[in-house]
């Protein structure tokens, strides 16, 4: 009975997110999302709960991992164009190779800290981003992107509208599990042993390295995941999917959700994707410029996000005098 | 390698060049970086800032009033952001430092965008640094006819004053030496009773009064459009890594190297900003602390 109690405990929010992340094709359109948005957010969600296992627990911030999003996106694409268009083979193969293409990558970073991490996960992601520009344009389709894509099937359902977006739920319901199983695993607890004393972990012996790669390349797989669903949802691909554009939106999904807290960046994505999409009916060209605004609030008044600003308010409104 | 000694000399040329604007923004980097210990993703923006006043002053008085107007400006606005804004994050880890310079980064360049628009604004160069410069007159060596644009020329001149006046102010001067010892030790400094965050926002203002000499000279060749300012920043941001971070004649160092690079590379392979990458990758694994890079600073 008790482990049934635990069960329930510990999936609370796993289960709770599966409830709202089902039921959306049936709430957003009363909030102004268009059908096809809520699909986009869900990609973004497993996106971002996988960039918040290297951010939020290990402290690093890359601003590349739209390398292993577009990878991922690009094969994706050739697959269903040049193998079969059932995706399952197409994501199985463009997920492994944006892994590996990750193993290696993180190898290279990983040797450094701090900024110049972030620089050089930069420049890794130019990298492939003018690679995919320049010399494997007959691939990749450059500057006009990888079109002409066949509608993809899994098996015999084409994934269009709410196929895909079942689909896609299904998948971040599942990662996002997976996620919550990593955080409270001992590698979940010594990955957040990184961020908060680095050196004082190695001093007990323990290859500090070894679970900062691991997060690197769990994350990368949540980024290759989310870029190969991309590409199901939309068989298209753009070049901007590498660029580091991509790679920001993704630090401010992150940062405006609240870093660390696995259900905050998903928050982050929802509110952007729904902000850029939207909000900017009314706030036209300008906003960017909004968003940046609040990006920037953000980082200096509430450096939590909205899961600081949550727990703010329930401090203020929720709190007895004997729970304190 | 079939490069005839003109092709060669007009390689160089074009990586003095494309070197120059690198070395102007990554001096602004590489001077707040080593003193303030701020990594600035934010410069680019600034360079953005330098760029609009210019052509819009440059375009309707005259381009003497932009040069005599914009660096001081944006000397001002660097003084301005340091005071409101990034002294509230000396005391923050690195990495609120650079989200709170990205945001900033994405804010200038929405705004300069909503103002003018996201298509190019044309520079119009003015009459005497027009037209083109005849190589083979000055040059006996090469054969024929052999011309590069003059403004380039203008520009890499520039630089090479900017960067000897930096070096002089740092070398020559006691604001200088207060600064370079700082950059050794900031808090020893104060210890000693020299008011070192005054001196701060005179580095922040000067490293943005280096963009915005980089603005004037190098709109022209730049171009005037918002997509400038990070183009921008990622290369110049490997330069100062390359370089070493906080070593001024490493980023100068870097800067030419990355710009040689490019230039040589840019007839045999058909990418060749991937060149910059790779000597990143490979300075940083063969040597992490940069080509000049002092020992223990952020290695």
């Amino acid at each position: 009975m008790t482990k049934q109690a635990n069960f329930w405990q510990y999936n609370k929010v796993v289960l709770v997110f599966a409830l709202i992340a089902l039921t959306m094709p049936f709430w957003f359109p009363l909030m102004g999302g268009y059908s096809g948005l809520d699909t986009k957010i869900m990609i973004f969600c497993i996106f971002v709960v996988g960039f918040d296992i290297l951010l939020g627990f290990t402290g690093y911030l890359s601003f590349g991992h739209a390398a292993f999003f577009g990878i991922a996106a690009y094969t994706t694409g050739i697959m269903l164009k040049s193998f079969s268009d059932n995706i399952l083979p197409a994501m199985f193969v463009a997920v492994l190779l944006a892994t590996l293409v990750s193993v290696m990558v993180g190898l290279l970073t990983l040797k450094r800290t701090g900024i110049y991490f972030s620089i050089l996960t930069l420049a890794f992601a130019e990298m492939f981003h003018s690679m995919a520009m320049a010399m494997l344009q007959t691939w990749t389709g450059g500057e006009n992107g990888l079109t002409g894509m066949p509608t993809p099937m899994l098996f015999d359902i084409k994934m269009q509208g709410a196929s895909v977006f079942y689909f896609v739920t299904i998948v971040a319901i599942i990662l996002f599990y997976v996620a919550k199983r990593i955080e409270r695993s001992p590698v979940g607890l010594l990955m957040k042993a990184i961020k908060s004393n680095q050196t004082r972990l190695e001093y007990t012996g323990i290859n500090a390295r070894k679970y900062k790669l691991l997060a690197f390349v769990i994350s990368a797989f949540y980024a290759a995941v989310a870029g190969a669903l991309m590409v199901v949802y939309e068989p298209f691909v753009g070049h901007e999917f590498l660029g580091w554009h991509q790679s920001g939106e993704v630090v401010i999904m992150s940062v405006i959700g609240g870093v660390g807290t696995l259900i905050g960046p998903m928050l982050g994505a929802g509110f952007m994707l729904y902000f850029e999409n939207v909000l900017s009916v009314d706030l036209g060209e300008q906003w960017l410029l909004v968003l940046g605004a609040i990006f920037m609030a953000v980082v200096i008044f509430m450096p939590g996000g909205f899961m600081e600003g949550i727990a703010r308010l329930k401090k203020r409104y929720f709190t007895t005098v004997d729970g304190e | 390698m079939d490069m005839t000694l003109n092709a060669f000399t007009l390689s160089i040329l074009t990586g003095l060049q494309l070197g120059s604007i690198y070395v102007l923004i990554a001096l602004g980097l590489t001077l707040i970086f080593g003193t303030l210990g701020v990594v600035n993703f934010a410069h680019g923006a600034l360079y953005l800032i330098a760029i609009y006043l210019a052509v819009s002053i440059n375009n309707a008085f005259g381009f003497t009033y932009a040069l005599i107007i914009v660096p001081p400006l944006l000397f001002v606005i660097g003084v301005l952001l340091e005071r409101g804004l990034i002294q509230r994050f000396y005391d923050r880890p690195h990495t609120d430092q650079i989200l709170v310079t990205f945001g900033l980064a994405i804010v200038i360049q929405e705004l300069l965008k909503w103002v003018f628009g996201a298509n190019n604004i044309p520079f119009a160069i003015p009459g005497w640094g027009n037209g083109i410069l005849f190589l083979h007159e000055y040059l006996p060596f090469l054969e024929g006819f052999v011309v590069y644009p003059k403004w380039r020329m203008i520009l890499v001149a520039v630089s090479i004053v900017t960067v000897a006046a930096v070096f002089a102010l740092l070398h020559l001067t006691r604001f200088g030496l207060v600064i370079r010892a700082g950059m050794r030790d900031a808090e020893m400094l104060q210890f000693l009773g020299v008011n070192i965050n005054r001196r701060f926002m005179v580095v922040f203002g000067l490293g943005a009064m280096i963009a915005g000499i980089a603005g004037v000279f190098g709109g022209p060749v730049t171009q005037v459009s918002p997509e400038v300012g990070m183009g921008l920043l990622v290369p110049s941001f490997l330069v100062v890594v390359i370089g070493g971070m906080g070593s001024l004649g490493g980023a100068v160092l870097a800067g030419v190297l990355i710009g040689m690079a490019q230039s040589f590379t840019a007839p045999y392979i058909n990418a060749n900003t991937i060149i910059i990458y790779l000597i990143t990758v490979v300075v940083l694994l063969v040597r992490p602390r940069g080509l000049l890079g002092s020992k223990g600073v952020f290695e």
